[in-house]
């Protein structure tokens, strides 16, 4: 059984230093329609722009994809193509300047940094306002009705996996804050796009937690960050019992152990190293506390 | 054989949903031997209609527990309905220092006194201690103090576990078809919290229990019944979901969404109903699993 390696490296400041491994990752943030997370200008630092690819002639859905590469107080440069912006997450960046540190507000207040190249989707759910300043910069503003079928998550990891396609997806993480907590059916529907795309890595993450996916197709390490997260944590098998699960690493342990809802799930557990290991027969979500930030 | 006759004979001939007469002679279990469950969220209206539709149900009675997140707008409205209210070690702070908040216009102390729990339950490491001795010294003329019950050395529970357990004990009479758990604060904040309070709603299948926030609640539909949702559009809806969070469901049927479910399959990595909309004001739902109910609250 393949190794798959995890590590929360995204949430550490991009000028600590890191192992080569750390440096050659790749992002894309993906910001649904909630309050933003106090950290998430720190994920901003994070992108990396450098890689190329032609945009979808068609892109779906109304969702927003941010690739930042700069650390240093210009204005980012945005790698071309990916600059489609969900309109309530677009709304609430406008209200949210008190939340964020000075650098963020001025990042806020420079609205020109945040010009999307297309806004789509449901005209109904944005404020004239905010359409009107970014159509007068210049994006196009294209309506068209919801698709039904698939959230709006599925449509932003759909599109993501289209326009990279030849992307190494060992060292590829797609990372989404506004996915979880607001109405349950809308959070169960963004954890299952983890279970609907098993082979791409993403992240979930809220100010007080993290939830990624252990396919059962491989055995798993998981490099926690004391710094940045823990030590609370759980393992859940959503959506299917898992019959034997092993772990190292933890306070509370599994050898071999059952989990299923109506019985034994992992949660309020402890991570105690800073490697833990998972191998089960069944797909897990691996969730950790994020440390106030 | 005259069944098999009885069972190859033209569709138009044969019944559907087939009588219970037809399963006995095809040996198939009855269908209406799996029995109704009505659910209400009566809770969620000032006042609470006496014996409902279906006239062999009690009036239903409530208990509230109150766990370690910010209180909904209606928790008094939940707290006026239920009988006996259990906040859940640091469901104490928030009772003690949000239902004030509630109330702005009234003196802190005086509502403090008014929404007093009648038990704090678990392991007591995250209620402050000027909140417990609050609790512990309060003496009404009608009442005694708060009951602590410390349980501090008990890992294997969660805080909400704890509390449906002290509460079925402290009842163990009541009819459960009328009886509801109400639950604020188990959702949102840490994902593992959520989903081991998601876990005792599967554990407890037998009991009702309703999650509560600001935005929606959730409910566990047994496989063991087909449910009726009699949906109050006043408080509650339109936006809602079916969700199989511990097995797949190899059949679901509904009635009353406006995308119905017929013998659909569904599975964590494949279908699971979200962002579906009521249209009727009954909704029906048969699954051979057990499925989460969620409905949106509307603001308050």
């Amino acid at each position: 059984m393949d190794l798959m390696i995890h590590s929360s490296s995204f949430l550490l400041p991009s000028t600590s230093a890191g192992d080569d491994h750390r440096r050659s990752l790749t992002y894309a943030l993906v910001l649904l329609n909630q309050r933003l997370p106090k950290f998430t200008p720190l994920l901003w630092e994070h992108e990396q722009h450098k890689f190329e690819f032609a945009p979808m002639e068609e892109p779906i859905g109304s969702m927003t994809i941010c690739l930042f590469s700069s650390q240093t107080k210009t204005p980012p440069m945005f790698a071309a193509g990916i600059r489609i912006v969900a309109f309530k997450a677009l709304q609430q960046r406008r209200g949210i300047s008190i939340c964020f540190n000075a650098y963020c507000i001025c990042l806020l207040r420079e609205n020109l940094w945040f010009k999307p190249d297309v806004i789509k989707g449901d005209m109904d759910s944005v404020r004239s306002e905010v359409l009107n300043f970014y159509s007068d910069l210049g994006t196009d503003v294209v309506d068209e009705s919801d698709d039904q079928d698939t959230t709006d998550l599925h449509k932003c990891i759909a599109y993501i996996n289209g326009v990279m396609p030849n992307l190494d997806k060992s060292s590829f993480c797609i990372l989404v804050t506004g996915a979880l907590g607001g109405r349950f059916d809308h959070e169960a529907g963004n954890i299952n796009v983890l279970h609907r795309f098993s082979t791409t890595r993403i992240t979930l993450l809220s100010d007080d937690c993290l939830i990624y996916l252990l396919p059962k197709t491989h055995r798993h390490e998981i490099h926690v960050n004391f710094s940045a997260e823990g030590p609370h944590c759980g393992l859940v098998p959503m959506g299917m019992p898992s019959r034997r699960t092993t772990t190292t690493g933890l306070q509370w342990d599994l050898n071999d152990a059952e989990m299923r809802f109506g019985g034994l799930v992992s949660t309020s557990n402890i991570v105690k190293a800073e490697k833990v290991t998972v191998e089960s027969d069944a797909d897990l979500l691996w969730t950790i506390s994020i440390k106030k930030f | 054989a005259a069944e098999d006759s009885l069972f190859c004979s033209s569709t138009s001939k044969f019944p559907f949903p087939p009588s219970n007469l037809h399963c006995s002679r095809l040996g198939l279990p009855p269908i209406s031997a799996m029995e109704l469950m009505i659910h209400s969220s009566s809770f969620l209206l000032p006042n609470i209609p006496a014996g409902e539709e279906d006239n062999h149900r009690h009036s239903p009675t409530y208990a509230l527990v109150l766990l370690n997140q910010r209180l909904p707008q209606f928790t008094p409205l939940l707290w006026q309905h239920a009988r006996v209210r259990v906040c859940a070690d640091g469901g104490a702070n928030r009772v003690y220092d949000e239902m004030p908040l509630l109330f702005p216009h009234e003196d802190a102390a005086i509502v403090r006194h008014r929404f007093k729990p009648d038990v704090i339950k678990g392991d007591m490491d995250s209620i402050r201690s000027e909140v417990l001795s609050f609790y512990s010294e309060l003496v009404s003329r009608a009442t005694s103090g708060t009951d602590v019950v410390d349980e501090s050395d008990d890992q294997d529970t969660t805080d909400l576990h704890k509390c449906i357990a002290y509460i079925n004990g402290a009842m163990p009479n009541v009819d459960k078809s009328s009886f509801c758990i109400l639950v604020t604060g188990a959702l949102g904040g840490r994902f593992d919290h959520e989903a081991g309070n998601l876990n005792v709603l599967h554990r407890f299948s037998t009991t009702r229990i309703t999650l509560l926030s600001d935005e929606c609640l959730i409910y566990l539909l047994p496989k063991t019944h087909r449910h009726e949702i009699h949906v109050n559009s006043s408080a509650e809806g339109p936006h809602c979901g079916l969700i199989p969070m511990g097995m797949p469901s190899g059949r679901t049927t509904t009635t009353g969404l406006q995308w119905d479910l017929n013998e659909a399959e569904m599975k964590f990595g494949g279908l699971v109903s979200t962002s579906n909309i009521v249209k009727a004001e009954k909704v029906t739902v048969e699954s051979d699993a057990d499925l989460l109910w969620t409905i949106s609250i509307k603001k308050f």
